[in-house]
């Protein structure tokens, strides 16, 4: 008696089991049955960038009728690489990524692109079978915030810069332009100072440049830890989205708020309002937005065969923009209407 | 003394300690002692607690270095580093509290440290065959691969000296063998013993119990406050005379005593079935006043019985009722708030938290049920922690001292003093589950006298003891448990040792006729 | 065998629920995708488990993974050694690392959470300054080594199919393992030590060097396990390679059957440990329907929920044991 009932208790369990999942399974259909195309949107860690990113593609999901999912790898490399290869497994009909480490994901990149669509954003892999790059010219934004430094300090100073970390393409040119433009050296989007020692210039020195890791913790420490060891430096550079709020913490603890003033990268609630304040002299805005929407439009019109959208040089320029007093009350209204609502 | 001389001189030494001295922070724990030990000898020590029987052991068997002194094996100097060096010159330490590893099954066990191999890995088949062997010699049967942790206390005990056999020693150290084993199981153990002195090995042996003394021992070393205080050969093995050089007086433990005057219905068991035996409906009641006995073999089921009264293994079926009121099935806490208290058989596990002092273990209960938001009361703590120490004489040098350090009989003083130190909150019924069980003869006296306080001052006792000696000498009745069934109650004239063990023990001849 | 039916009961559940959720999982892309992650994970859950079954425990397997799998490429690349020097002189260093941890808990006493803690911090930051933190990567070289990481051993009668040269390392490591347990002295001595260290000690087993080895084997394995990772990925970044690895290895130890109590666990137990944890995230990304956010909480709950329901089982068979036992 005692075993009738279990092995029918256990039954009812694998049956209930098997609803369950054949349920899930039809909702991943869709009400139109297979013909909707399904997109992966996959990004180099988890951020708030990204959020405004994530709202960009799902947005574009909606108006090109796919179905797009948003993948942040939580532990790095490896976790990037499982993603990918899990989203293949599936079938995707696309995939937006942005590489961790470009020079040496070439492999499973091409392995992903011999199976669906593949485009880079926001960091490009050149020697990998991806079909476009949407990103911004890193180098090109760096001097164009090494402008706005040499405009909030006329007669030269010194820099301390901030950043998440430099085995990403983008964030290494993204720096070199901050410390080409303010060494007034020629346009080479490929040269490379490594950090450690500082650069002297005619008019502006370069203290240093710290990484984080993507560690707000130590994010803030650095910029703490520079300004107790430089007291007289000029101004703060956080080059990555999160990096102007910690320096503005860093200096509000310090008192020298004003004082020392920050030029940024990207539209945290902070920097803007750092702007708005007069903390903050001016900061450089990519598009996270433009990213997400812009690769799921891609990947929606190649899903249908669609290849009109495609730039004959395989980069899609987002161009990045100087945000300063005078504009920042207006980007910051456009930017609550893109992210208001999903 | 001349008799002595002559056995000593007729078969060889083969372990001398000669001026023994080992000193702990605070205690000299022996000083300047001696032991011969004699090929084909068993060679009982014993003393009361804290006389430095343990460090003795422990220094024979190589787990602690004396300050000074020498060691002879066979004449020869001795030096003894660790447990290994003093096993491989053939001295093995068989424990009290059991060293045996749980998870592994007994073949490992027994051969544990030793395994005999083939080709660099395990030979079981070996192994298994030394196993069978050793248990055989025991008289155990179990399957050889059941882990150890599954046995009961006593088979485990079996296993330990099995273990001790199986390294071929030729020196056996017994620390209080027969604890944990009923009298048909220590009976073996002596045929065994005495089998070992027949093919020459030496024996030590420490126990409390000067009735096993008497009937297994060639001669007997007598430990007191960590020095030699005298020997006894073969004919002058006497009760009174091993009490007298232990206490340094003469005084029989179990004195003569009067009837007691019993008071209202305390503890009332009905048709208690417990889970290790749900097959039994077991009733019984204790009187206000009353000490009662609860006798059987290892295995009977009184440990599951007096768990299942308190509550920490929960009831089948049953009430229990203290003071006529209910107790909620399977609360401890409910037991000990109707006036229950339980002083367990394994005291180092279940008695005492061996990290803390004095002061932390005896305020353990009492601190429970302060309350005053959780804010423990320090000041109270302490004095009750020096009351109990008074009280019941723990020996000790401050409430601050660390349980673990303490000797077997002050440790079951201090698990008392835990329920008794708040006299508010003493329990109406104490149930006991061998509180002597490992405690020299001095304490053992000294916790008889508390208990028989106790029962005069209007306490109900539930006494659960394998010693049939303190049972017939204590109780005004007796339970007797077999494989959980409560087969007889026996009242104070008619309890005998006979008696009991026609109770206890199993009618085999009517189960071969069913 | 009784002992890991829970464990496997559960990886077939996760198995079958997610092939029916999904057609892709039972493809033959993914189930390589799935052999190769678990045998890398497995590896390390091996050297996790030696060390529970000790009554130890290793923090630092992560970090050690990190470690070898920054130092492989970085000798490699930025030195130029060549491949069997380095690879001997990464083993030879979590085999040290291992033996110091050992040495350290054994003859130092201190406690091995302290110990390997400290491990964990020591050896990212380690690998972070010798690298300053820059990635370390093959460049597309070093394809015949980076065969044992991601190489595939065709299997005869099947074209989409080949096994992953992980598995089989884990296979060969496994048996080995199990061999060591099960089949020898020291495993014996090991299972003692973690049932019980004082008895092993007082049946005259030198114990500080029964737990030092499992120290050592743990790190060697969590070593070597960093290697094929590298060589699998192709690149690692000091900062986040093999972050939180430790803690995946001791889930899918004591999912595989290992007490934290020491003195028990299989390899098999371990195996399939390891398995559920991958199977798991596979299922969360080939399904749609579960965000990746909640990833952590999904892979906590179903743990949970084995662990509770195998405990559930355990008491329900003891209960009817004792009920059979009665009326029998």
């Amino acid at each position: 008696m005692r075993t009738t009932e279990s092995s029918r208790v256990r039954r009812f369990a694998i049956a209930a089991l098997l609803v369950l999942a054949w349920a899930c399974s039809a909702s991943e259909q869709g009400a139109d049955g297979k013909t909707v195309p399904r997109l992966a949107f996959v990004t180099n860690g988890v951020a708030s960038f990204w959020v405004i990113a994530e709202k960009g593609a799902r947005a574009a999901g909606k108006a090109t009728g796919t179905k797009v999912s948003v993948h942040m790898p939580a532990e790095g490399i490896a976790d990037q690489k499982r993603i990918l290869e899990d989203l293949v497994t599936r079938r995707i009909d696309g995939i937006a990524v942005s590489p961790i480490d470009p020079a040496n994901q070439t492999e499973l990149l091409n392995a992903t692109a011999a199976r669906t669509n593949l485009i880079t954003h926001d960091s490009d892999a050149p020697d990998s079978k991806r079909v476009c790059y949407i990103g911004m010219d890193n180098y090109a934004a760096g001097r164009s915030c090494g402008q706005l430094v040499k405009e909030a300090l006329p007669d030269g100073g010194q820099v301390f810069l901030f950043i998440g970390r430099l085995e990403q393409d983008n964030a290494r040119r993204r720096r070199q332009g901050v410390i080409d433009e303010l060494l007034a050296r020629s346009h080479d989007p490929a040269r490379y100072d490594p950090p450690g020692q500082p650069l002297v210039g005619e008019s502006y020195t370069i203290l240093g440049t710290l990484t984080d890791q993507f560690d707000r913790a130590v994010g803030k420490a650095n910029a703490e830890d520079a300004l107790s060891k430089h007291p007289e430096v000029d101004a703060l550079v956080g080059l990555f989205a999160y990096n102007p709020p910690l320096c503005l913490a860093a200096l509000e603890q310090a008192g020298k708020l004003g004082e020392i003033v920050v030029i940024g990268f990207d539209e945290a609630d902070e920097t803007l309002r750092g702007i708005q304040d007069g903390t903050v002299y001016g900061t450089v805005v990519q598009d996270p937005y433009q990213y997400g929407y812009r690769s799921i439009a891609v990947l929606a019109a190649l899903a249908r065969g669609d290849r009109t959208l495609l730039p004959a040089s395989g980069f899609i320029d987002i161009p990045a923009r100087q945000i300063r007093a005078a504009e920042v009350d207006a980007f910051w209204a456009d930017l609550r209407a893109k992210t208001d609502g999903r | 003394m001349v008799a002595d001389e002559r056995r000593l001189t007729a078969t060889p030494l083969v372990l001398e300690a000669c001026g023994l001295h080992k000193r702990f922070p605070g205690v000299h724990a022996l000083t300047d002692v001696d032991l011969r030990l004699a090929s084909g000898e068993i060679l009982a020590v014993i003393g009361e607690n804290g006389a430095g029987k343990s460090t003795l052991m422990k220094v024979l068997s190589g787990a602690l270095a004396p300050d000074a002194g020498e060691l002879r094996l066979d004449g020869r100097p001795l030096r003894l580093r660790s447990v290994q060096e003093a096993l491989a010159r053939g001295v093995a330490l068989i424990h009290q509290e059991l060293m045996l590893a749980g998870d592994l099954d007994v073949t490992a066990n027994i051969t544990l440290g030793r395994e005999p191999r083939r080709f660099g890995f395990l030979d079981r088949r070996a192994a298994e065959e030394l196993a069978r062997r050793h248990l055989g010699e025991l008289g155990l049967e179990v399957a050889l691969d059941t882990p150890v942790s599954a046995l009961a206390l006593g088979q485990r005990q079996l296993v330990e000296i099995a273990k001790a056999l199986a390294t071929d020693a030729r020196i056996l150290i017994m620390d209080e063998p027969t604890s944990s084993l009923s009298a048909t199981e220590a009976t073996k153990l002596f045929d065994v013993m005495r089998a070992l002195r027949r093919r020459g090995k030496s024996i030590i042996y420490i126990s409390h119990r000067l009735g096993e003394v008497r009937g297994i021992a060639d001669r007997v070393l007598v430990l007191r406050d960590g020095a030699n205080a005298g020997e006894l050969t073969a004919g002058a093995i006497e009760h009174d005379a091993m009490v007298g050089l232990m206490l340094g007086r003469c005084e029989s433990v179990l004195r003569e005593r009067a009837p007691r005057t019993h008071g209202p219905l305390a503890l009332d068991v009905r048709g208690l079935r417990t889970a290790a035996y749900p097959t039994q409906a077991v009733d019984f009641s204790v009187a206000a006043g009353e000490f009662v006995g609860l006798a059987g073999l290892v295995g009977a089921g009184r440990t599951e019985l007096l768990e299942a009264v308190f509550g920490i293994v929960p009831a089948r079926a049953g009430t229990v009722r203290v003071a006529g009121r209910d107790v909620p099935r399977g609360s401890v806490a409910a037991a000990i708030a109707a006036g229950l208290a339980l002083v367990p058989e394994d005291r180092k596990r279940h008695g005492l938290v061996l990290e803390q002092d004095v002061r932390a273990n005896v305020s353990m209960v009492a601190s429970t049920r302060r309350g005053g938001f959780g804010r423990r009361d320090r000041k109270a703590e302490r004095d009750s922690a020096r009351r109990a120490i008074d009280e019941l004489g723990v020996r000790t040098r401050d409430d601050r001292t660390n349980v673990r350090t303490l000797s077997g009989g002050n440790q079951q003083k201090v698990v008392l003093g835990k329920w008794l130190a708040e006299p508010e909150l003493r329990p109406r019924v104490l149930l006991l589950d061998e509180p002597t069980r490992g405690v020299d003869v001095g304490s053992k006296a000294e916790i008889y006298r508390l208990l028989d306080r106790l029962a005069a001052d209007g306490m109900g006792i539930l006494f659960a003891s394998s010693e049939a000696e303190e049972v017939l000498a204590l109780a005004d009745r007796v339970l007797v448990l077999r494989e959980g069934e409560l087969t007889g109650v026996l009242g104070r004239d008619e309890a005998s040792e006979e008696a009991i063990l026609r109770l206890a023990a199993e009618p085999r001849a009517s189960e071969c006729s069913a | 065998m009784k002992k890991i039916l829970g464990i496997l009961g559960l990886l077939i559940a996760i198995c079958v629920f997610t092939s029916v959720a999904s057609p892709y999982f039972l493809t033959a892309f993914n189930i390589e995708n799935l052999l190769r992650r678990s045998a890398l994970f497995g590896i390390l859950s091996i050297g996790a488990g030696i060390v529970i079954m000790g009554r130890g425990i290793d923090l630092s397997i992560g970090s050690v993974v990190c470690l070898t799998g920054i130092v492989t490429p970085w000798l490699l690349t930025e030195h130029g050694w060549s491949v069997g020097p380095a690879v001997v002189v990464v083993l030879g260093l979590a085999l040290t690392l291992g033996v110091a941890h050992g040495l350290l808990i054994t003859r130092l006493g201190l406690q091995p959470f302290l110990v390997t803690l400290c491990g964990l911090l020591l050896y990212r930051g380690i690998a972070r300054g010798l690298t300053a933190d820059q990635t370390q990567g093959f460049r597309g070289e070093f394809a015949a080594l980076r065969h044992l990481g991601n190489g595939r051993i065709p299997v005869p009668g099947s074209d989409s199919f080949a096994l992953p040269v992980p598995c089989l390392i884990v296979g060969i490591l496994a048996v080995g393992a199990a061999v060591l347990l099960h089949r020898t002295v020291y495993g014996r001595h090991l299972l003692a030590v973690g049932s019980n260290e004082e008895a092993a000690r007082y049946s005259g087993i030198d114990t500080r060097r029964v737990t030092t080895v499992s120290y050592a084997l743990c790190s060697l394995l969590a070593g070597l396990g960093g290697l094929l990772f590298v060589l699998d990925v192709g690149s690692a970044q000091p900062v986040d390679f093999g972050n939180f690895y430790e803690l995946y290895a001791i889930a899918a130890a004591v999912l595989g059957g290992c007490s934290l109590r020491g003195g028990v666990g299989t390899i098999t137990g371990i195996l399939i440990g390891a398995a559920v944890m991958q199977v798991l995230r596979n299922m969360i990304t080939l399904t749609d329907w579960i965000p990746d956010t909640v990833e952590y909480a999904v892979i906590g709950a179903v743990i949970l929920a084995g662990v509770v329901v195998d405990e559930l089982v355990k008491r329900w068979a003891a209960a009817r044991a004792r009920n059979l036992a009665d009326t029998g």
